[in-house]
C-alpha cells in the first residue's frame, strides 16, 4: 500500500536522481556548445544523443512518480 | 423592476462532492501532505527542464554548421601586408566589415592572420611588437602567433585562421578556417 510518507521519501530521492542527469546535461550542452563553434561536429551529435538518452531517462522517472501518485489515489482517494 | 433570482420554490439539495476536487488536492492543509505534493510537482518540472535542455543540445548540433562562415569567400587584397616589418602586425577587416582581423609577420618572415575576436568572450586580441603571442587584455588569455593556438588563460579554442595567398601583386585574405 503506497502512503504519501512513502511517497515523499521516494519522491525526494528522484528529484535528486533527475537534478544529477540534468546537471550532466549541462555539462553535455556546453560542450556541444564549445564543440560545434570550433567545427567539430564528431562531438557535438553524440553529446545531444547523449543528452536524449538522459531525457528520456528522466521521464522514466516521472512515469514512475505519477504511477505511483494514481496508485495511491486507488487506495485513497481523498489523498 | 429587478427579476427575481428564483422564479418558485426550489427544493434545496445539498450536493457532496464525490471525491476531494483537484485544486484542493494541490493545496493541502498538512506539512506532510505538502511536501509530497511539491516534490512530485518539483520532479515534472525537472524533467521539463531536461527535455528543453535536450531538445537545446540537438540544435546546437543540427545548427552548429550554419553558425560558421561557409562556403568561398571573395578575396580580399591586404593593404600594407608587404611591407610589414618582423614582428610587427596591423589590423583589416574580413569576410566582412564586422569582423575584425589581425596580420603578424612572424620571426621567419611568414605571414599569418587571425580573427581577432577573442575565443573566450570576444574581446578584441592585441599584439604587441616583437611579441609572439596574441593577448587578449579582457582575462589575460594568450594565443600563439604561428598557430592560433591558446597557451594559457581562459580560452579552450584557438583562433579562426584567415587563409592567405600572397601574390606577385599583393597579399590577398581568400577565407576563413575555423
Amino acid at each position: 500500500m503506497e502512503t504519501g510518507r512513502q511517497g515523499t521519501t521516494l519522491f525526494t530521492a528522484i528529484c535528486l536522481l533527475i537534478a544529477l542527469l540534468l546537471i550532466i546535461q549541462l555539462w553535455l550542452i556546453s560542450a556541444a556548445l564549445d564543440a560545434a563553434m570550433s567545427a567539430q561536429a564528431r562531438v557535438a551529435v553524440p553529446a545531444s544523443v547523449a543528452s536524449l538518452v538522459l531525457f528520456a531517462f528522466n521521464v522514466s522517472l516521472l512515469w514512475y512518480v505519477l504511477d505511483f501518485d494514481r496508485r495511491r489515489r486507488r487506495v485513497d482517494p481523498d489523498a | 423592476m429587478s427579476k427575481p433570482l428564483n422564479d418558485g420554490p426550489v427544493a434545496a439539495k445539498a450536493v457532496e462532492p464525490a471525491e476531494t476536487p483537484h485544486w484542493k488536492r494541490d493545496f493541502p492543509i498538512r506539512w506532510e501532505e505538502d511536501h509530497y505534493v511539491t516534490r512530485r510537482e518539483l520532479a515534472k518540472f525537472l524533467t521539463l527542464g531536461s527535455g528543453t535542455i535536450a531538445a537545446a543540445t540537438v540544435g546546437v548540433a543540427l545548427l552548429g554548421d550554419r553558425l560558421r562562415p561557409s562556403g568561398p569567400m571573395p578575396p580580399l587584397r591586404i593593404d600594407g601586408a608587404e611591407g610589414l616589418a618582423r614582428g610587427a602586425s596591423l589590423l583589416f577587416r574580413y569576410p566582412s566589415e564586422e569582423d575584425p582581423c589581425i596580420l603578424v609577420r612572424l620571426e621567419n618572415d611568414r605571414l599569418a592572420a587571425y580573427s581577432q575576436v577573442c575565443t573566450h568572450l570576444s574581446c578584441a586580441v592585441v599584439h604587441r611588437p616583437g611579441s609572439r603571442e596574441l593577448d587578449c587584455p579582457c582575462h589575460e588569455g594568450h594565443f600563439d602567433c604561428i598557430d592560433g593556438r591558446p597557451n594559457s588563460g581562459p580560452p579552450t579554442r584557438r583562433l579562426p585562421r584567415i587563409l592567405l595567398n600572397e601574390t606577385l601583386n599583393g597579399t590577398y585574405a581568400v577565407g576563413v578556417e575555423v
